[in-house]
């Protein structure tokens, strides 16, 4: 993309910026400061605050001939205006000469900081923001030392107005830059705050029942330049240059999203280091400079006073858990694996790290055992050939691109994916929606494509026949594939994000590689921006399926058939199928490395206490897999192990291999035994790359407070197909649906679940989900059941009563309840439906 | 002054009526317009006549209209008549005395502008006038004036009332917009101008309701005949709005560049009381105050002839203020009107505006000294030329302005003045 | 020739006999200091009993010996600690490591901390030596209220520059 360049002198400075570059940005980018409020690289500017104010001289025109009037020595005439004018607003244009500290300049600025001081409370020695307030650093640098307006006279706002359960608003503090305001509606399309009133009585109020009900109403504190948004978690929590700051890469979604973990010592922890924010940090390819409130606000699981932190043994028979040391453990677990001869399964987590991952494998593999993934959705190898390439940036999707998003409830599932792919669809990407249900993101979708549960896959293959034209398939095309399959055939760039709703095993591998083999039929794999995309329920999945663990396609419980002992790392699958249970105690020997004492703990014979992703350091790799690095924040208690150290203990202990010394060493070995992997190790993880817009640090003002990065953008993989040639891909062979189901009971994923990592976080404890069971009207209707009444639901010989809510967005036929909210369910089944009569 | 082309009710008493109104040329203009002349020709006509918005800035109304980008539809006509500005009346004669030149104004420009769908801003305290309006545009569709087909051509209008809520900042053309569509009454950035994007991101025309009853006597009588009344720069006639210390307040249809002294004392009938006159506010709160001196009373009011002189010619809305009135006073008044009416996007006129009324507070209590007032001037020195929009600068310009020219009478209200 | 100078010796020390000492008995006689002595910190109150101290951390920014630990909480009406909305839940300065430079007192912005006269400081542990808000704060004055107090809604609601001693 070649641009058109503009020329102009700020400050005595030849800068060439593209054509419509702000003043700011052009300023900026030559290191000249311009200070702004209401402006914000990320928003639409308004030109609000007029604290940008600068001088601006534009070549004088003649107005007959229309050319340049130039004086004698060549040099064109340059005019200044009468005004100041808004260096936010105002594009850029050729020759122009732009004084930023010029004396008229930095007097009107020096004025217009005083305006806004006349409402602002100056209670700095209270407010959050003090220490990193773009107001207070501007009033030290530009602004006067003594105000001239009397104190009496300030206006006097409450000073503690809840917006919702998340966000505080300090009416004094607010200075009506609506940044707030325009990040909700521009940025998240969210538009639950808003002005109300005029003139000086401006305040902002939320719309919205509950109050700010927005998924990324956190970022608001960000990219507010005074104290007057906070968040209930970090209010008056520490003042911020007590904070130390970690890099960290959050751990409850497949996008990876990029943190910096503001720690400190605490009182009310007994003195403990603890986590006080999750703030965001800048990877423009990943998460620019936002963050979910999930990722935010969901970090207290790893301060839980129910940690783990000794290792226990289970004596046989017995039945009571004992602490022991650590040297006594793995003597135990030592034993147990070796009586088991090889019929050895790991069972792991996509919580786990590739470090974690790796060693497991490499000890079952050891032992002459398997590790699993204790997951429903397939599909990872086909992301591993077929993924988006290096370089990769939603952002950089746009007119002529298109992204297709199927089987999957983006804004639920990962909601900075949601938040980027809207974004690319408002800057002209075609967006395909295909979901068995209406989801959010319909509403930026140029298409939109529903079919029934299960089977996503075959209206891949509809499209796929518009472009091989293959007979087979004939079947499953109609004029909607058709149009849709033109769309992504003609498209410059095209990303497919799947997911797995309302999918088992085999219907998301089907899904997975029809879309793939669409992808490259259409010749969109290989390349930056191309590619698929999984749109996995945990962070580190795609990791689990590099590093060689993936799901078992007839389920753990298959899998767990004639093994003696099972080692179970970063999950828990008797929590999530109570089912499993019997089948892990049937086990002789189950090992259990976690954080918790979870129901898989509970059956185990030893329980090994695991460090979480805030006490130790490591990788994951992301949905579009780049490869993370987190780093260790907090001291972890002593009793607690990193999982890659404790396999590794038990792996040498076992003479199998040597124990290794790091997390940084098991990377060493990944890239050496993976190739994939092979240009990964630690020190490339933490290579940088300036960013574009500036924020934090001494930038405070202009980009908010989210933080730098200087530890590491990480590294996207090479999918497969950019070196091997050979691949090739081919659609699945369509599976039948042997039978239309009377109900089809689907889980579906929201955000805030009641899962062991967001139920220990109180502050979001209004905002959880509640247990519900939603039926289309005509299903209720059928069935006798009325809003909000309770049934009994029946599957697989069990039993469970539900409140149920009428909905029209459920597709007929199916019934939706939402995961990890007490229905153990991984993947839709047949019920049946009575209601309960009152 | 012989015949009345905007106040044409003064000589046709029954104009309201549609009747009287036909019987009198009414509609001629836009029958000839739609039948006989392209738009381009319509706007050239008007740019022609040098026909200046009459809503205060005296932009040339067909060089507006000619600013409509190519191609791009629908486009939107809309009539600001949110008249607001303290002392002006002219628009609510006009709307309700003759409203149908109006009307016909909005139709003709509607062809103009190609838009087949006009508003009409009324102010929220004009409720029942807009009831009115909607009754005559109920008229004119039961009479195949406005509808589809105009006049067996391929020409469709239709003209809403939109009723305001009360803000004064709604007069300004883009939070006017903003208004309409249902938001906060904020202005706009500007550019994009509202003949870009206007009304729903759509080419809008906004024009006053005196510029609009203009343009069918221009169409009738053509540009050349309208640009013999006025001055050179400022063509036509101008309702002038004659308020305060005056004999006769009331509106007065005069060419522009008649002179102060004329409208004050030959149509107003001098000042009451005998009284002197002492200043005059040339355009309702919103231009700088004029102290009555011989030069300026012999000013012709026009855009170009008040400039000079250091004000403005607004929305003509002349207030004569006598020797009995304090300045100060005068000025906080207007201050505090501005304080209430700032919509509050910008820093420097919401937060300007409520600090010099406070300072305008301490001088009516007596607590404020000259040193206050020195305060007071360079608040509203460090708002002039920052705001947004218009109003922040009228307000600011205004106390600058009241300042420069009477500082005795401030002084005279401080706790140490002489 | 020694004699007179022994003579002048011992008349020295005679004379000293009958001087008043210079030194003091402590600790029973207690030597008074000077106005501006900085001695132990103590936490300072309003009138009305309310702690000054809002929890700003300031003092331990400013402090260059790192002995000053705050950690703040929200005042609520219905449990109100100190004017404002923010009170110090945790205070805690370590006078092993303080060095009595009074930073903290120039850094306070409520005037809470002071270091005032008491000079008398000996611990037996280091435990012993971090004096907390409990040891700290000075007690209710008379016709004060005990924090934490229960206010009426609105008032005492902001705590910097505005709170003047309250009635």
């Amino acid at each position: 993309m070649s641009q058109a360049l503009v020329s102009l002198t700020i400050d005595g400075v030849e800068v060439t910026v593209p054509v419509g570059t702000k003043i700011v940005d052009a300023a900026k980018q030559a290191g000249i400061e311009i200070p702004v409020f209401c402006y914000h690289p990320k928003l639409e500017s308004v030109g609000m605050c007029r604290q940008c104010l600068v001088e601006i001289g534009r070549p004088k025109i003649d107005r007959s001939t229309r050319k340049i009037v130039r004086d004698k020595n060549g040099d064109p005439v340059i005019e200044f205006g009468p005004k100041l004018e808004t260096s936010c607003t105002t594009p850029v244009g050729e020759g122009w000469v732009v004084l930023v500290n010029s004396e008229r300049a930095i007097e009107g600025r020096r004025q217009v900081i005083e305006l806004i001081l006349t409402s602002h409370p100056l209670d700095c020695p209270i407010c959050d923001k003090g220490g990193e307030c773009p107001l207070q650093n501007m009033t030290m640098a530009h602004g006067p030392g003594k105000s001239r307006f009397l104190y009496e006279d300030k206006m006097h706002l409450a000073k503690h107005v809840p917006l919702g359960d998340l966000i505080f608003l300090d009416r004094e503090r607010c200075i009506q830059c609506a940044r707030c305001i325009r990040f909700q509606t521009e940025i998240v399309d969210d538009p639950v705050i808003a002005f109300s009133e005029r003139g000086r009585k401006l305040e902002i109020v939320t719309l919205s029942e509950p109050g700010f009900a927005s998924y990324f109403s956190g970022n608001t504190t960000d990219i507010c330049p005074v104290g007057a948004l906070t968040t209930a978690d970090f209010r008056f929590g520490a003042r911020p240059w007590e904070l130390n700051a970690t890099a960290s890469i959050c751990p409850h979604c497949a996008v990876g999203c990029n943190t910096m973990l503001n720690t400190r010592r605490e009182a009310r922890s007994q003195g403990r280091v603890v986590i006080k924010r999750v703030m965001p940090r800048q990877n423009e390819a990943v998460n620019e400079i936002w963050l979910c409130d999930k990722g935010r606000f969901a970090h207290h699981f790893a301060s839980s006073e129910e940690r783990l932190a000794r290792p226990v043994i289970k004596l046989k028979r017995r039945g009571r858990l004992t602490a022991t040391t650590w040297e006594n453990a793995v003597k135990f677990v030592v034993e147990g694996l070796q009586a088991a001869h090889g019929a050895v399964l790991g069972i792991a987590g996509g919580r786990a790290s590739n470090e974690d991952l790796y060693a497991l494998h490499r000890l079952m593999d050891g032992l002459g055992g398997r590790a699993v993934l204790h997951d429903q959705m397939a599909g990872g190898e086909f992301v591993q050939q077929a993924g988006v390439g290096p370089g990769t940036n939603l952002a950089d999707l746009g007119s002529g691109d298109c992204i297709l998003v199927v089987a999957s409830d983006l804004h639920e599932e990962a909601p900075i994916w949601w938040l980027r792919v809207k974004q690319a669809a408002e800057r002209g990407a075609k967006l395909i929606v295909a979901n068995a249900r209406p989801t959010r993101l319909d509403a930026h979708a140029t298409h939109i494509l529903r079919y029934d549960y299960g089977v996503a896959a075959h209206m891949i293959l509809g499209m796929l026949h518009e472009i091989n034209h293959q007979k087979e398939l004939d079947q499953y095309a109609s004029a909607e594939t058709k149009k849709v399959a033109k769309v992504v055939s003609k498209a410059n760039n095209v990303v497919v994000f799947y997911g797995s709703e309302g999918l088992d095993y085999a219907a998301s591998h089907d899904l997975a590689q029809n879309c793939a083999t669409l992808l490259a039929a259409s010749g969109h794999v290989g390349r930056a921006n191309n590619g698929l995309v999984a749109v996995w329920t945990h962070s580190n999945t795609q990791g689990a399926w590099d590093m060689g663990v993936h799901p078992e396609p007839g389920g753990l419980a298959a899998a767990l058939k004639g093994q003696k002992a099972a080692y179970v790392v970063a999950a828990d699958p008797a929590g999530d199928e109570p089912l499993l249970t019997s089948l892990l105690e049937q086990v002789d020997f189950l090992i259990v490395q976690g954080l918790f004492l979870t129901e898989t703990a509970l059956a185990a014979d030893v329980v090994l206490p695991a460090q979480s992703f805030v006490e130790r350091d490591g990788t994951y790799t992301n949905g579009m897999r780049r490869v993370q690095r987190f780093f260790p924040a907090i001291a972890p208690n002593e009793g607690m192990r990193a999982d890659w150290e404790i396999l590794s203990a038990v792996a040498a202990a076992m003479g199998i291999d040597s124990a290794r010394p790091s997390a940084a060493a098991v990377m060493q070995d990944i890239a050496a035994k993976n190739r994939d992997y092979s240009e990964v190790n630690y020190p490339a993880l933490s290579r940088n790359a300036s960013q574009w817009p500036h924020v934090g640090g001494k930038d405070i003002y202009f980009g908010g407070t989210a933080h730098p990065n200087h530890q590491g953008l990480g590294v996207q993989l090479t999918p497969r197909v950019e070196r091997q040639k050979d691949i090739s891909f081919d659609w699945a062979a369509p599976r039948k649906i042997a039978h239309k189901p009377r109900y089809l009971m689907v889980p579906i994923t929201k955000l805030y679940d009641r899962g062991t990592t967001v139920v220990q976080s109180q502050v979001l404890g209004p905002r959880l989900e509640i247990l519900r069971l939603y039926v289309n009207p005509e299903d209720a209707e059928r069935l006798g059941m009325i809003d909000e009444g309770e049934v009994e639901v029946q599957w697989d010989g069990r039993k469970q009563r539900l409140r149920s809510v009428i909905d029209e967005h459920v597709p007929s036929g199916a019934v939706l309840v939402p995961r990890s909210l007490g229905v153990p369910l991984a993947t839709a089944v047949d019920v049946k439906i009575r209601p309960i009569a009152l | 002054m012989a015949e009345h082309i905007l106040l044409r009710h003064r000589d046709i008493p029954d104009i309201h009526e549609l009747d009287v109104y036909l019987s009198n040329g009414g509609f001629d203009a836009l029958k000839l317009v739609v039948q006989k002349k392209t738009p381009q020709d319509v706007i050239d006509i008007v740019r022609e006549s040098g026909l200046r918005g009459r809503g205060g800035a005296g932009f040339p109304a067909g060089v507006k209209w000619g600013f409509l980008p190519q191609g791009v539809f629908p486009r939107y006509v809309v009539a600001n008549a949110d008249e607001s500005e303290p002392g002006t009346f002219k628009d609510r004669e006009i709307m309700e005395r003759n409203p149908f030149q109006f009307l016909e104004g909005v139709a003709i420009c509607s062809y103009a502008a190609q838009a087949k769908l006009a508003y009409i801003y009324c102010r929220g305290e004009f409720w029942d006038l807009a009831h009115e309006l909607e009754s005559h545009i109920a008229e004119l569709r039961k009479e195949k004036l406005l509808g589809r087909k105009l006049f067996g051509k391929d020409f469709s209008l239709d003209i809403r009332v939109h009723l305001g809520a009360g803000a004064y900042i709604c007069g300004e053309e883009t939070a006017l917009l903003e208004s309409m569509e249902g938001k906060l009454g904020q202005p706009r950035l500007r550019p994009p101008f509202p003949a870009a994007e206007g009304l729903y991101g759509q080419p809008t025309v906004v024009n006053n309701v005196e510029t609009l009853t203009n343009v069918p006597p221009i169409i009738n009588r053509g540009a050349n005949w309208y640009n013999s009344i006025g001055t050179k720069e400022s063509t036509g006639p101008k309702v002038f709005s004659l308020s305060g210390n005056v004999e006769r307040p009331g509106n007065y249809e005069l060419p522009l560049g008649t002179t102060f002294r004329k409208l004050i004392f030959e149509h107003g009938g001098g000042i009451p009381n005998g009284r002197s006159i002492k200043a005059i506010l040339p355009a309702g709160a919103s231009a700088p105050i004029l102290p009555a001196t011989k030069k300026v009373l012999d000013t012709g009011m026009d855009y170009e002839s008040l400039r000079k002189i250091g004000s403005d010619l607004g929305s003509g809305s002349v207030i004569v203020v006598d020797d009995s009135v304090n300045i100060a006073w005068l000025a906080q008044k207007i201050t505090s009107f501005f304080k209430h009416e700032s919509c509050g996007k910008c820093t420097p006129c919401r937060e300007g505006t409520y600090w010099m009324s406070r300072i305008f507070e301490n001088l009516e209590n007596g607590k404020a000294t000259s040193e206050d007032i020195d305060l007071l001037d360079s608040v509203a020195q460090s708002i002039v030329g920052k705001c947004l929009c218009a109003l922040g600068d009228f307000a600011a310009a205004q106390v600058v302005s009241d300042i420069a020219r009477f500082r005795s009478d401030f002084d005279a209200r401080a706790k140490d003045g002489k | 020739m020694f004699a007179v100078e022994l003579a002048r010796g011992m008349w020295t020390t005679l004379k000293s006999m009958f001087e008043e000492p210079v030194t003091y008995q402590y600790p029973e006689v207690k030597r008074p200091v000077r106005p501006r002595f900085k001695g132990r910190h103590v936490l300072a109150r309003y009138k009305n009993g309310l702690e000054r101290c809002i929890g700003c951390a300031l003092c331990a920014a400013a402090c260059p010996a790192s002995a000053i630990f705050v950690e703040a909480s929200e005042n609520i009406d219905r449990r109100r600690f100190s004017p404002g909305e923010r009170y110090a839940s945790t205070y805690e300065i370590n006078l092993l490591r303080c060095i009595f430079c009074g930073f903290c007192e120039d850094a306070c912005p409520t005037e809470a901390i002071v270091l005032e006269h008491n000079y008398e400081m000996s611990f037996t542990s280091r435990r012993d030596a971090i004096y907390t808000k409990e040891r700290l704060i000075v007690p209710v004055p008379p016709g004060g209220d005990p924090t934490p107090m229960i206010v009426p809604p609105g008032s005492f609601d902001r705590a910097i520059p505005e709170m003047e001693d309250p009635d």
